[in-house]
């Protein structure tokens, strides 16, 4: 079995004395695309932002590449994982070239300086489905989509080995949606880089994910390959999740 | 020929006879607002950034800075002469203590109405708080604070007038002296300098302020 890049050890977390996530196990090989489901508020997000240590365990411990979260800098773990949100968050005061090289400019990477620069950006811009002509617009000048793939850009600047995306594609429409699902299903097979996808929708956290995490109420409840999770849903919730997207119909 | 008329007259009669003499007092009137005003705009900044990070903090500081503002400037001036004297160095500490408000008020509001998911974004990127303060935070809230800057910039000017009540120099010169020798011609090409060199100022900083709004929306 090839080594973890992500594991949680029994990891418990409560917000104002209700549990969120309650003795939470779950070990993640390199490579993975896992998409974890669930209902709002069932802990999905919170397993995300305890993995680049925005906010830190009551109890048990996460490992990223082997190392405890808790016991490190903070600023550097987050400098070597890539972090997407749903409303983007691109710096309105940067052009799209300077939010692409904002995590290698504040780690004073000398691989960006000046010419290096644009012509890095433009690569990026090109490997997320952008046109590098546009590394000189300012984020209020895009669409909701491109927006997204500038904030796609930008978590993968620092070349991260993990990726963790919280319900990216929420806020754009169907037909942007497929395009970027597609757009980062081949990031991830070209950059074998694992990838934590936080979502809503069991139809995109079938499509995409090479694991399905499902949780409910702070446990997870399945971890399987999409298939079996179709084929073999564990729970009631989980079947019922595969059943609406299998018994999807027209209005008549 | 109207008295208004005649006003005006002796007000240019007066710019063209003695324009050395208002000259030098605009000098002194711009040196002493601005010097208050890179103090108050020093120092409100850094303490509106502090109480920013502080959110505790923040209603004793901005209470106090309250407080002090609604002193009318005539009496804050009275106040000082006790500990500090008369002259520049009086109007220039109570000057500076009048426009620290603006500043404090806008610096703090700026930085404490940032959209939350942009400042998630630079957390989780791994930005140092010192880069998120001067990389995202401060450049997003430009314009609100300019707006502050401009609002204690007018203020200042104006005061100012009145500094030469406790003996300090600028504009307000002209002004006593006119109401002293019974001139009102005198007061009144002070009153129409310390204006004209307000609303320019104002004028300025607006188009500055309106390049940083629009930049950063």
């Amino acid at each position: 079995m090839a080594e973890p890049v992500i594991q949680f050890d029994r990891v418990c977390k409560s917000f104002d004395g209700r549990p969120v996530l309650r003795d939470f196990s779950l070990s993640i090989e390199k490579g993975t695309f896992l998409t974890v489901i669930g209902r709002s508020g069932c802990g999905k997000t919170t397993a995300l932002r305890l993995v680049n240590g925005l906010i830190s365990a009551d109890s048990g411990r996460v490992l990223v590449q082997g190392r405890d979260v808790a016991g490190a800098d903070p600023v550097a773990l987050r400098r070597g994982i890539g972090y997407t949100i749903q409303n983007v968050g691109l710096f309105p005061h940067m052009t799209v070239e300077k939010n692409v090289a904002y995590v290698p400019a504040i780690s004073k990477s000398p691989l960006w300086k000046g010419e290096e620069r644009r012509k890095r950006a433009a690569e990026l811009l090109e490997s997320v489905g952008l046109e590098p002509g546009l590394a000189g617009r300012y984020p209020r000048e895009l669409s909701g989509g491109q927006r997204q793939r500038v904030g796609i850009a930008r978590a993968l600047a620092a070349r991260p080995d993990i990726l963790l995306m919280d319900e990216p594609f929420g806020a754009v429409d169907e037909i942007t949606r497929r395009q970027l699902q597609d757009e980062i299903l081949r990031l991830h097979q070209e950059w074998g880089i694992t990838i934590l996808f936080v979502t809503h929708d069991i139809e995109e956290a079938l499509k995409l994910g090479t694991r399905v995490l499902v949780m409910e109420e702070g446990r997870a409840t399945q971890f399987a390959p999409p298939s079996e999770v179709m084929e073999r849903p564990a729970t009631p919730f989980a079947a019922q999740l595969v059943r609406r997207s299998r018994d999807f119909a027209p209005r008549l | 020929m109207t008295a208004m008329g005649e006003l005006i007259q002796e007000i240019f009669a007066l710019y063209a006879g003695r324009g050395g003499w208002f000259l030098g007092l605009l000098w002194d009137h711009f040196l002493l607002s601005g010097q208050a005003i890179l103090l108050s705009g020093a120092i409100g900044l850094l303490l509106g950034i502090f109480i920013a990070q502080r959110p505790r903090l923040a209603p004793a500081v901005m209470g106090v800075c309250n407080v002090l503002y609604t002193i009318p400037a005539i009496s804050l001036l009275g106040i000082l002469i006790p500990f500090t004297g008369i002259g520049n160095k009086t109007a220039l500490i109570a000057l500076t203590i009048y426009g620290i408000m603006p500043m404090v008020r806008n610096t703090y509001v700026g930085l404490t109405t940032l959209d939350p998911d942009i400042l998630e974004a630079a957390n989780g990127m791994g930005s140092t708080p010192f880069q998120a303060l001067l990389r995202v935070k401060l450049p997003m809230a430009a314009g609100v604070i300019l707006a502050g800057v401009r609002n204690m910039v007018v203020m200042t000017v104006s005061v100012a007038g009145i500094a030469s009540f406790v003996g300090a120099g600028g504009l307000g010169v002209s002004i006593y002296r006119g109401i002293t020798i019974y001139n009102p011609a005198m007061t009144a090409a002070g009153s129409i300098l310390i204006a004209a060199l307000a609303v320019l100022l104002d004028l300025m900083l607006g188009r500055v302020e309106k390049y940083f709004k629009k930049r950063g929306s």
